[in-house]
């Protein structure tokens, strides 16, 4: 059995130049006296700001009424005391209770309101969360799994271990490594509720009834401390627009002596023969307009210092190119359609991108299918799979 | 044995899991609430469809009627904690010896969190109090976690909470 984590100390902070305070981890006191500095900083904070005062719970795991009740008494007394004051109560919508506890002080006090955090998680989610993209994402995930079956073992990988896939997406990875390697405990985190509901559908498809697949902000999680032999997290820190804020949260769960195993791209790598001079503008083009969305797909070969950044050791990096010779040509070809259509049909568009620099972004995908499908072509999708070790 | 109200559904939960402790040793630690509270929500959310966030409601709902027995208890006796299932629902009961005329308290209090000025209540509470009193903590789980609550008496010093929630629903 493994073991429980209980509570976490919780924090409070108070940013000024934001004018926000925050709680953050259990709040679950005997008595207001327990919590009486933190209260007391609540009340600081009020006679400070001007305006508004955010109260950020989105880290907020646990409260109890004792605590509930003594912060909403602080505001509504604050409301009837300084008419010039709101605040505006940020909640998670993965902690739901938070947004039904707190919304009851709007009733009472106009001048609260509560906001939810969520879909401004990261930039890129709108783009891969279309439905229409489930086909292309478990096509990415046949091709890569080719390599990463006999990649990642040597990352810490091995039956019997606890680990957690973090942004897990559509959950067929989660799915993939359960069959090949056993673990005794797999948690599945993903931000995406039709995706979450696509991959319960096919876990249960599949026969697989053990994978944990939970909703929850990857920057944010609700998962307690030191509590995987391996956490994954494959194409995400590239789309993410805080991949600091996200490794940092990797490395907490992870156990001390446990991995944390991340993929990423270098778009501007993708290649192909023949045509090469076209496909390579593309891709150029695809590094910079996710840029534009504040996503990092040069990502991959960054790898090795945000792992040491973020205080791992043990840091290994390798890379592996998915191409058209692996299994059926037209699978890489349909990616790259996918491609295509999202980053010109949606990306570029959405930018406010000239119709003449999309005829010819569009060109390079076209080029690069035609090189997958050329008997004597060749088409690569370069990707590097890094991990660190936590340390002792 | 008397009801505060109609007696809860009984068909169809089955049990989960149990833990009884000493009343004493119950009330030796306030942080025994979460403690429990955590333990028993991880054990019994694995196979509900987000094991995370459904163990992290299920901990909120049983660590506030654990409280409620910690200020209310005396320290004679055992606490007894059992959860069930039944479809979409959870139930807890929990059983604890309390003081002489405490009874009648909690009664009123559940009887309270079935009445329609429940949210009023619980808003004016909320908007006056400094700390919650027991009766704010039970209107808190029926109007904010859908809980069904009722009360069984089996013994002149005993009470049993019988907490239905359905947090499965509200999650999905």
């Amino acid at each position: 059995m493994n073991a429980i984590v209980f509570s976490a100390p919780f924090t409070a902070e108070f940013d000024a130049n934001n004018q926000e305070f925050s709680l953050a981890g259990v709040i679950r006191p005997h008595s207001v006296d327990e919590i009486a500095a933190s209260i007391s900083m609540l009340k600081s904070a009020i006679a400070d700001v001007r305006g508004v005062l955010h109260i950020n719970l989105r880290r907020l795991v646990q409260m109890n009424n004792t605590a509930f009740q003594a912060i909403s008494r602080v505001v509504l007394d604050a409301c009837r005391a300084r008419p010039d004051l709101r605040f505006v109560v940020v909640t998670s919508s993965v902690v739901g209770w938070t947004e039904r506890m707190f919304t009851h002080l709007n009733r009472i006090e106009p001048r609260v309101t509560v906001e939810v955090y969520d879909s401004k998680f990261y930039p890129g989610q709108s783009f891969v969360e279309d439905t229409s993209f489930i086909p292309i994402l478990r096509t990415q995930t046949k091709m890569t799994w080719r390599h990463e079956r006999t990649i990642l073992p040597r990352h810490g990988m091995r039956p019997g271990i606890v680990m957690a896939d973090i942004c897990c997406g559509i959950g067929d990875f989660a799915i993939l490594v359960k069959k090949e390697f056993q673990p005794t405990r797999i948690v599945a985190l993903d931000h995406s509720k039709a995706s979450l509901d696509y991959a319960r559908d096919m876990a249960a498809r599949f026969g697989i009834a053990d994978v944990e697949y939970t909703y929850g902000d990857a920057s944010e999680m609700l998962l307690e401390d030191n509590q995987f032999d391996l956490v994954t997290c494959r194409h995400s820190l590239q789309i993410f627009n805080r991949p600091t804020a996200l490794l940092k949260e990797l490395y907490r769960i992870c156990k001390p002596g446990g991995r944390v195993y991340i993929t990423n791209e270098k778009n501007s790598h993708c290649l192909g023969e023949p045509r090469s001079q076209s496909i390579q503008w593309t891709y150029d083009e695809v590094a910079k307009l996710f840029s534009h969305f504040e996503m990092d797909v040069e990502f991959g070969p960054k790898s090795r210092r945000h792992l040491v950044d973020a205080g791992f050791d043990d840091i290994l990096v390798e890379s592996f190119m998915v191409t058209n010779l692996d299994g059926d040509p037209q699978d890489f070809a349909d990616v790259i359609a996918a491609w295509e259509q999202v980053y010109a049909g949606e990306m570029a568009v959405k930018r406010g991108d000239p119709p003449e620099f999309i005829e010819r972004f569009r060109q390079g995908f076209r080029d690069h299918i035609f090189a997958a499908l050329h008997p004597k072509g060749y088409a690569g999708w370069p990707i590097w799979a890094a991990s660190g070790r936590k340390p002792l | 044995m008397r009801a505060a109200r109609k007696k809860p559904q009984e068909t169809g939960f089955a049990p989960l899991i149990q833990f009884e402790m000493d009343m004493a040793t119950f009330l030796s630690d306030w942080q025994h609430c979460d403690q429990l509270s955590t333990f028993m929500a991880r054990m019994i959310s694995h196979n509900r469809m987000d094991p995370i966030r459904h163990s992290n409601f299920f901990s909120f709902a049983l660590n506030e009627l654990l409280e409620v027995s910690f200020r209310g208890g005396s320290p004679e006796g055992r606490l007894d904690c059992t959860v069930y299932r039944h479809d979409l629902k959870e139930r807890v009961r929990l059983s604890f010896r309390c003081p002489p005329g405490q009874q009648e308290f909690y009664r009123e209090a559940i009887a309270k969190t079935h009445q329609e000025d429940a949210l009023g209540r619980y808003l004016s509470a909320i908007s006056m109090d400094q700390t919650p009193n027991r009766e704010v903590i039970l209107l808190d789980l029926a109007i904010n976690f859908d809980a069904d609550l009722h009360l069984e008496e089996h013994a002149p010093s005993d009470i049993t909470f019988v907490a239905d929630l359905p947090l499965e629903r509200a999650l999905s």
